[in-house]
């Protein structure tokens, strides 16, 4: 495992909700289809379904807030906040 | 034993803090709130910290990953911590992003050698970027992380010793992980290196239940409630165990209660704090 691979797909797997559909209707093969190796996509036929339901809702969540919340990069971005204020 | 307890910085929490500075040791500023601070609001919080002692906590790093972290996120950190000079530092062992994706929050990397050799790599150019070693936090994790070869406190612990590297050890996040994934807290505590040890978070959660399997529930580190007693059983037990002075910060980031509810919380710590100190385990651990 290099492990960037795994990292990658677990970032998509939480943040795709199609992706994720995908995955849990057939685990092995997503995996294969993302490039891991069989080592990581047999211990993906194992995750915690709970937990990927769970986790995907709270970030999906946290990058709501995060989107409702941003603070403005750049100037036009910043008088666009200000408008909004009134 | 100079133990410090005090507060997240947040700005409904600002007034209330100041107000009532006597009660809180120290404050705790999530820098990334500020790696794009005008000069004015830098100046700003270099006055406060010349009120009352600052630590940076950052959350966007990732610096627990296989893959490099962002050099450019690292060197906005620099100059925080230049501008500011806080007592210290500190980032989760945490993954944020992985081939461009955005997470969104702090999720835990499968715990494997890679992800320890990885995040020793990340500490090394992270140390070399901001000039100081970070403080390193334990995370909580609603999902096992997937293709782990080691269990959460061995990795940990391996982090610590092999980087060299305070912790900062969230006991909500521990007690969570605990409850979620079937593992004694007091063993998880007992593999840490406690020399290490020295920060600590206080949080509190709420149980979130799976739609998909309506049985099964998890506990949610959301900070947006009190700290639960078995939370405060832990810190009495680490203020037993470990030696050094301690610097504890309660954390709440919504749902804000009046000032003077988290100043008893923040009491109610202090005094567990010291009982642990005093007198030790006062009834054993049952999670």
């Amino acid at each position: 495992m290099n492990g960037e691979n795994l990292e990658a797909f677990l970032a998509r797997l939480y943040v795709d909700e199609n992706l994720r559909e995908r995955f849990l209707a057939n685990p092995q093969a997503e995996a294969e289809r993302a490039g891991l190796s069989s080592e990581e996509s047999a211990a993906l036929t194992q995750i915690d379904r709970v937990g990927l339901e769970l986790a995907a809702d709270s970030f999906a969540r946290k990058r709501l807030y995060k989107e409702l919340h941003a603070r403005p990069q750049t100037f036009l971005e910043r008088i666009k906040a200000v408008l909004r204020k009134f | 034993m100079n133990d410090r307890l005090g507060l997240g910085w947040r700005p409904p929490l600002a007034s209330g803090i100041l107000t009532h500075q006597h009660r809180v040791d120290v404050i705790e500023i999530i820098a990334d709130d500020y790696f794009d601070a005008s000069r004015r609001e830098l100046a700003r919080l270099k006055t406060l910290a010349a009120q009352i002692p600052v630590v940076l906590h950052g959350v966007s790093l990732g610096m627990a990953s296989a893959a490099p972290v962002d050099a450019k996120r690292l060197d906005r950190m620099a100059r925080l911590v230049e501008a500011i000079e806080p007592e210290y530092w500190s980032e989760h062992l945490a993954f944020v992003r992985g081939g461009g994706t955005e997470i969104g929050h702090l999720a835990a990397p499968p715990r494997t050698a890679a992800t320890i050799a990885g995040t020793l790599k990340n500490l090394e150019t992270a140390t070399a970027i901001v000039g100081s070693k970070p403080l390193v936090e334990n995370i909580a994790s609603l999902i096992d992380p997937p293709g782990s070869t080691l269990g959460e406190a061995e990795w940990v612990a391996t982090i610590l010793r092999e980087s060299n590297c305070s912790m900062l050890f969230d006991l909500h996040n521990v007690y969570a992980n605990a409850v979620n994934f079937g593992f004694e807290v007091q063993t998880y505590f007992e593999t840490l290196p406690v020399e290490h040890i020295k920060a600590l978070h206080l949080a509190g959660g709420r149980w979130v239940r799976s739609r998909e399997y309506p049985e099964s529930r998890r506990l949610l580190d959301d900070h947006l409630h009190q700290v639960p007693l078995p939370v405060f059983d832990l810190l009495r037990e680490v203020g037993k165990q470990v030696p050094h002075p301690l610097t504890v910060i309660l954390e709440r980031d919504g749902n804000f209660p009046e000032i003077r509810v988290l100043l008893d919380e923040l009491e109610q710590a202090r005094t567990t704090l010291k009982q642990g100190r005093e007198s030790g385990l006062l009834r054993p651990l049952k999670v």
